[in-house]
């Protein structure tokens, strides 16, 4: 396993490092200069280039690239442009936040799109699997944007039932994730259904039912352990949407997370802010993915770590 | 084994959920159950730096953190401040101000003449590259005479000095903190003269002050010149627009700066909160590439101001939250304001419009693009002027960008026509936008004309503010002849303030909290 995970771990310093050149590049070739968020209109010709210098930017980009990758080494992702300070800094900050809305809502998720995605499979074609399936299906269709902002306005704004934004309390994360949950639990609990569907119609199932094993010990017992590991699969590629999902929810509610911190830095064009929050972004998915592999081998024997 | 890796799984992801479902660490829950003596402002952005030498766009905070030698009253009008006076040498090229005695900052050092000249110098330090600085380009040198006597020394007699004294940029920081907290400066830590002491910024999230007891020399034509009335202010970053106009509704946010025209209605069926309006010194016009066919044509440009219905874009499109503009300075700029604008500028004339079109030689007008920033408000002023501008045989394609793509479009000269807005409280607005050194951005109409260049400087270098006013006048008189723009309309400044908030004034610039405002 030792060996398994060190050379998954090898392996990530090109992907890292590939990400990081197309991300920089994409940027500086997009149209914008974040100079021109610092400065006004009566800004002097000296004193933009003034400023261009100090933050290395009339280099050229491979100059560039090579500064940010040779600071990257001693782990310094550089200086906001517009805040002027560490980037490390500015998002360790707001990560917090993010990570505590993502994994709540991620958990709401599971806890939802199982139970439901379960139920569905054990009566396919019956009027509880088409309700479930109804439901799943208007969480699918129904954007994050426009569910939040239903939450606020009926929940928080009309009957007062909980804080409209902020994050100061318990409460204030509620709706956020609910708004996060629910309609990720809607594309989830298909996926839970598909899968346990498949599982049920397997020999060992039919073998357990021939033995006249309880239909409850069946499904809980036997069929649900190895249904749920596409789950497992999806938990690793849900940290990248930990990051993206909870953007929306945070421009809703005005919560200041990492979301609302790479949105607004994008922007900006906000070079280092983007390039430090997408490098951290790209650690964590492949770091989830990496989990997502090693849990599965753990829990499925046919699966080796060669 | 695969059980136990099941609920281990399960127990961590149930860890995280209760850890983030668990109380911020050392927040003040005061925010959602509000002091009476704190007022909590909702703003749309926040500041990227505290810190006045590192930036050109400043927080509303420093107003209320730092003095500045000069100030504007309620009228607009330069008002002395941590000046008692000043007075100018006859040559018009060395300022003299007298500070008052007994000023100390938020630590308790007392504020000297030091401070002034080292906070003014610092400013037009080439080495510091202060993004402010052209602001400051008339000043040479600022001595401490010497611990009440402050001398601005000028490149040249410059009567809008008091405009750049007073601005946020120019209040007055203490040497002494700034040199020790470093890079914290602006970020954890402030050190001034005014109202409200720093005591956090969270960045994104809000910026807290509370007032400085030992606060009794503000100007004298606020009310209350002393500490001010209420505790503290919060000044809260709530993105989005709704988001806003619900936490006033509920009571959570007591004022609300720049309310958005769509927002106007709503808010002003509720009794609990008032409105607050007045002309902004904002301009929004439509400006098109003056050196590029059709456009170097001045019958051209003025088909164009013909076709403009302003008065429909103002009554149907911004709901009467604007006026319509003739000018190119709003005129809450007051004395700067050219007043005959409105005789000389251009009817809606939509038959003079195509006549003009016909002399130019496009008697069946011509194809052209129109750009914009994506926002919803010029969207809609890009649509509706799209269909003014078809009416008359001009067929605009419309191109929207955002923000940083729209400035980079401007400034590599791809555009045709395009939708900009100004917010500036000066005249001198058009030395940036018009003068041909400042070609090709932000001189984004790409006018250049030595009339223009010769009128802006001889108004910009006057000694005597009246004689800059006329100046000005003449610039304006001319730009509107050669129809450099087409002028579209000046939006309101509209404050949202609740009933708990007493004795609120409307300031043309910046609300003064600390005057004799109360929360009940």
């Amino acid at each position: 396993m030792i060996r398994f995970i060190t050379k998954r771990l090898l392996l990530m310093a090109p992907i890292l490092l590939g990400s990081t050149l197309f991300i920089f590049v994409i940027l500086r070739v997009a149209p914008g200069d974040p100079v021109d968020r610092i400065v006004g209109p009566n800004v002097t010709k000296e004193v933009y280039e003034n400023i261009r210098i100090n933050h290395g930017l009339d280099k050229s980009i491979a100059e560039q690239y090579v500064v940010f990758l040779k600071n990257l080494s001693k782990g310094d992702l550089g200086n906001s442009i517009l805040q002027r300070r560490p980037v490390i800094q500015v998002v360790k900050e707001r990560i917090g936040i993010t990570l505590k809305i993502g994994s709540a809502a991620l958990l709401l998720s599971f806890l939802l799109a199982i139970p439901i995605g379960t139920f569905a499979a054990i009566y396919p074609g019956k009027p509880l699997d088409y309700l479930l399936m109804t439901f799943s299906m208007i969480g699918i269709s129904m954007p994050t944007f426009w569910f939040a902002s239903l939450l606020l306005y009926f929940l928080s704004y009309r009957f007062r039932l909980f804080p409209i934004s902020g994050y100061e309390t318990w409460q204030h994360y509620i709706l956020p994730v609910v708004a996060l949950g629910m309609t990720d639990a809607a594309t989830s609990a298909r996926m839970v259904r598909s899968s346990m569907l498949e599982v049920l119609g397997l020999d060992y199932i039919r073998t357990a039912r021939a033995k006249g094993v309880s239909e409850k010990t069946i499904i809980f017992v036997h069929a649900l352990k190895n249904a749920l590991q596409p789950i497992i699969t999806l938990l690793g590629m849900k940290i990248g949407w930990l990051f993206g999902g909870s953007a929306i929810v945070e421009i809703v509610f005005s919560i200041p997370g990492i979301g609302l911190l790479l949105v607004d830095s994008i922007f900006a064009r906000d070079y280092p802010v983007v390039q430090g929050t997408m490098l951290i972004l790209v650690v964590f998915i492949m770091i989830g993915n990496l989990l997502a592999d090693v849990i599965h081998a753990i829990v499925d024997p046919r699966i080796t770590f060669d | 084994m695969k059980k136990k890796t099941f609920l281990l799984l399960l127990g961590c992801l149930l860890f995280i959920g209760l850890a983030g479902c668990s109380k911020g660490p050392a927040t003040d829950t005061s925010i959602t159950s509000p002091l009476k003596s704190e007022l909590i402002i909702g703003y749309e952005k926040d500041t990227e730096t505290l810190d006045t030498f590192k930036t050109s766009w400043f927080s509303d905070s420093l107003i209320y953190v730092y003095d500045r030698l000069i100030s504007r009253d309620y009228d607009f009008d330069y008002k002395p401040s941590l000046a008692t006076r000043w007075e100018t040498s006859e040559d018009g090229m060395v300022w003299t101000f007298y500070l008052k005695d007994g000023v100390t900052f938020h630590d308790g050092t007392p504020l000297s003449s030091a401070d002034v000249a080292w906070t003014l110098n610092r400013i037009i330090d080439p080495e510091i590259a202060a993004p402010i600085a052209a602001d400051y380009s008339s000043i040479r040198e600022v001595i401490a005479k010497d611990p009440l006597t402050v001398e601005v020394h000028l490149n040249h007699p410059y009567a809008n000095l008091p405009f750049v004294l007073s601005s946020t940029s120019a209040g007055i920081v203490s040497e002494k903190s700034y040199t020790e907290k470093g890079n914290t400066y602006g970020i954890s830590a402030l050190n001034g003269t005014g109202p409200f002491k720093f005591v956090e910024w969270k960045q994104g999230d809000r910026i807290v002050l509370e007032k400085n007891d030992a606060y009794e020399w503000g100007p004298d034509w606020m009310e209350n010149g002393g500490k001010p009335q209420i505790d503290r202010i919060v000044m809260r970053i709530i993105p989005e627009e709704n988001t806003r106009m619900m936490e006033i509704e509920a009571g959570n946010v007591h004022v609300l700066r720049d309310v958005p025209a769509t927002f106007k209605d709503q808010l002003s069926k509720n009794e609990n909160i008032k409105l607050f309006s007045g002309d902004a010194t904002k301009l929004v016009y439509l400006a098109y590439a003056t050196d590029k066919t059709p456009f170097n044509d001045i019958k051209v440009r003025k088909a164009i101001n013909h076709a403009i219905n302003r008065a429909e874009i103002v009554d149907y499109l911004m709901r009467k939250a604007a006026t319509v503009a003739d000018g190119y300075l709003p005129p809450a700029l007051k004395s700067e304001y050219f007043a005959d604008s409105s005789a000389l500028s251009y009817d809606y004339d939509p038959e003079s419009s195509k006549a003009l079109l016909k002399e130019a030689g496009f008697p069946e007008g011509f194809t052209t693009t129109l750009a914009a920033e994506n926002t919803s408000q010029f969207t809609k002023l890009a649509e509706t002027l799209q269909h003014q501008l078809k009416e008359v045989g001009i067929d605009a394609k419309i191109n929207m960008y955002d923000t940083a793509s729209y400035a980079d479009m401007l400034k590599s000269g791809k555009q045709d026509m395009f939708i900009r807005l100004y917010s500036w409280p000066n005249a001198d607005i058009l030395d940036y936008l018009l003068l041909s050194s400042q070609f090709p951005y932000p001189n984004h109409s790409r006018w250049n004309d030595s009339t223009t260049d010769d009128l802006i400087k001889s108004a910009a270098s006057s000694s005597t503010w009246e004689e800059r006013s006329k100046g000005y006048h003449k610039v304006q008189k001319h730009l509107i002849e050669q129809a450099v723009w087409a002028p579209i309309y000046i939006p309101e400044m509209t404050i949202a303030v609740r009933n708990e908030v007493k004795n609120f004034k409307f300031h043309p610039w910046i609300p003064q909290f600390n005057d004799n405002l109360t929360l009940e």
